[in-house]
């Protein structure tokens, strides 16, 4: 498609003669024509009725009453085609025949594209469960050489739609991509449009994890704070791990207590995105619970964050006024008990 | 006390409790062998509570990675890096072959890369397991591992806090 686009804009500049451009154009269309995945190696027109094509929009009057030569295999390939699409069997006999006629006025290719916009969403269900094409071939090469075709309809279609330059009739019903006009029609680009939305789909998802993330723009940044919590949530553990270290020796906790506690932290928590909370069969346990129900509630997390602020109190004040995180309470916490950690390690040394 | 453990580990329960459960019951174990290996070890404070730190640290990651189970690949390397671990301070000495094809593969993708390390790079170090991802995939475990790493904080947390209280 954009061979033509680039193309056309040339011709019509120089107005060269269209035996010597068909020359040229013979040229663009020889290397792409082996993988089909040009527009005119489609249409497969001589260089000199694409040329001629090409010029009729810039005010020939020339009524292409051109045949396609190969109008048998256009009509072979349309068939083949539509053998799939089974349940607008009825609008498949004119689709060829519009083809056939290839009609350059802007009815015919409203018509076109209504027509095939509705067989694409109707077979959209055949499309899938057909085996006569996956039989055939690997999945990815049809399914991409129909990618490529319902693209340059669309971009065809489009294209006669402002400038009724020439008309691309093959009506290809299903295709699972539609790219936007304009754009690269490559099986590999293709690929590549897919692999990049799905990267693109994920960072979404990682940024709202993130606190803080959802405001910068750029993948690279939002990378680096993906990197930077990664990093600070690691680091916050093993500053966990070494209070654990030092409260161990003089400890004799309950487990049955803790477990207790931890159940109703875990009921009753404030984290929103974390555990479903769910009945705890045990009578003794439910006990706890509510003792625990009113002291988490209250308190959660912010009782540990503000009660021991006088340890460390400077070196909140200034990472506090670093912290922009919009989320949950929780992440500002576990930054401001970080510091208080590093404090108390201090103190312990 | 098994009945706890069957009921914590419930799938129903979330990650959270099977992460509280499995953690606490190590940090037990944890005490206990520290009790039995000479209880005021007071002499050589300062290496003994790096040590204690380590252990706690990895029964931490340890607890985390079953707790996740073999579902993520960033799991599934840890735990695979943990019996490593185990297998070469003697514990158990299984599964030499599984740890040859692994150590292949990645090998070979870290001989690769000779580029000044990029942000993706620098994500693979942090995420275990995440040498032999594609950027696609490595995202996704980044995602799950952020949660995870989230939850064993506020566990940790929560758990320090009613130990000192």
């Amino acid at each position: 498609m954009d061979l033509i686009t680039g193309s056309g804009p040339e011709l019509d500049e120089t107005g060269l003669d269209s035996l010597q451009l068909g020359e040229d154009i013979r040229h663009l269309i020889a290397a792409p024509s082996e993988n089909a995945s040009s527009f005119t190696a489609l249409l497969e027109l001589p260089a000199n009725q694409a040329v001629e094509l090409l010029h009729s929009d810039s005010g020939r009057k020339q009524r292409p009453n051109l045949t396609f030569p190969s109008n048998t295999a256009l009509l072979e390939r349309a068939a083949i085609f539509s053998v799939f699409h089974s349940s607008n069997s009825a609008d498949s006999s004119p689709v060829p025949s519009n083809s056939s006629s290839k009609n350059l006025e802007k009815g015919s290719a409203v018509k076109c594209e209504q027509l095939e916009t509705e067989s694409y969403l109707d077979s959209c269900q055949p499309l899938v469960s057909d085996p006569t094409v996956d039989n055939s071939a690997p999945n990815a090469r049809p399914s991409s050489k129909r990618k490529e075709r319902e693209k340059k309809v669309k971009a065809a279609s489009k294209k006669s739609k402002s400038e009724s330059s020439q008309q691309e009739e093959e009506k290809l019903p299903y295709v699972h991509v539609r790219a936007r006009r304009g754009q690269a029609t490559d099986s590999h680009s293709l690929a590549e449009r897919a692999r990049r939305e799905k990267i693109n789909q994920r960072m979404k998802l990682l940024q709202e994890l993130v606190p803080g993330c959802n405001k910068i723009s750029g993948t690279a940044l939002v990378l680096d704070e993906i990197i930077n919590h990664v990093q600070s949530l690691q680091r916050h553990v093993e500053f966990l791990s070494m209070r654990l270290a030092a409260v161990n020796p003089g400890m004799d906790f309950n487990v049955d207590s803790l477990l207790a506690a931890e159940s109703g932290s875990l009921i009753d928590s404030n984290f929103p995105n974390m555990v479903m909370p769910l009945m705890w069969p045990e009578a003794q346990v439910n006990g706890n619970r509510h003792q625990f129900q009113q002291h988490w509630q209250f308190d959660s997390l912010q009782q540990p964050v503000w009660g021991r602020e006088e340890d460390s109190h400077n070196f909140i004040t200034p990472e506090n006024s670093h912290l922009s995180y919009d989320s949950s309470a929780n992440s500002a916490s576990l930054h401001s008990n970080q510091l208080k950690m590093e404090g108390r390690m201090k103190l312990h040394q | 006390m098994a009945s706890k453990h069957t009921i914590a580990t419930r799938h129903a329960q979330g990650i959270r409790a099977r992460f509280a459960s499995r953690f606490l019951r190590s940090l037990l174990r944890l005490r206990r062998s520290g009790n039995r290996f000479g209880g005021s070890q007071s002499n050589d404070e300062g290496i003994g509570k790096r040590i204690r730190t380590d252990r706690i640290k990895i029964a931490a990651y340890a607890a985390m990675a079953r707790a996740v189970g073999p579902r993520r690949t960033w799991s599934r390397a840890l735990l695979f890096k943990l019996r490593n671990r185990a297998r070469i301070h003697g514990v158990s000495r299984k599964r030499c072959l599984v740890s040859e094809k692994k150590r292949v593969t990645r090998n070979k993708v870290v001989a690769i890369s000779s580029r000044e390390p990029s942000r993706a790079d620098t994500l693979r170090k942090l995420v275990p397991g995440g040498d032999s991802m594609d950027t696609c995939v490595l995202l996704e475990e980044t995602a799950h591992y952020i949660k995870c790493l989230a939850t064993q904080v506020t566990v940790m947390q929560s758990i320090a806090d009613r130990l000192l209280l």
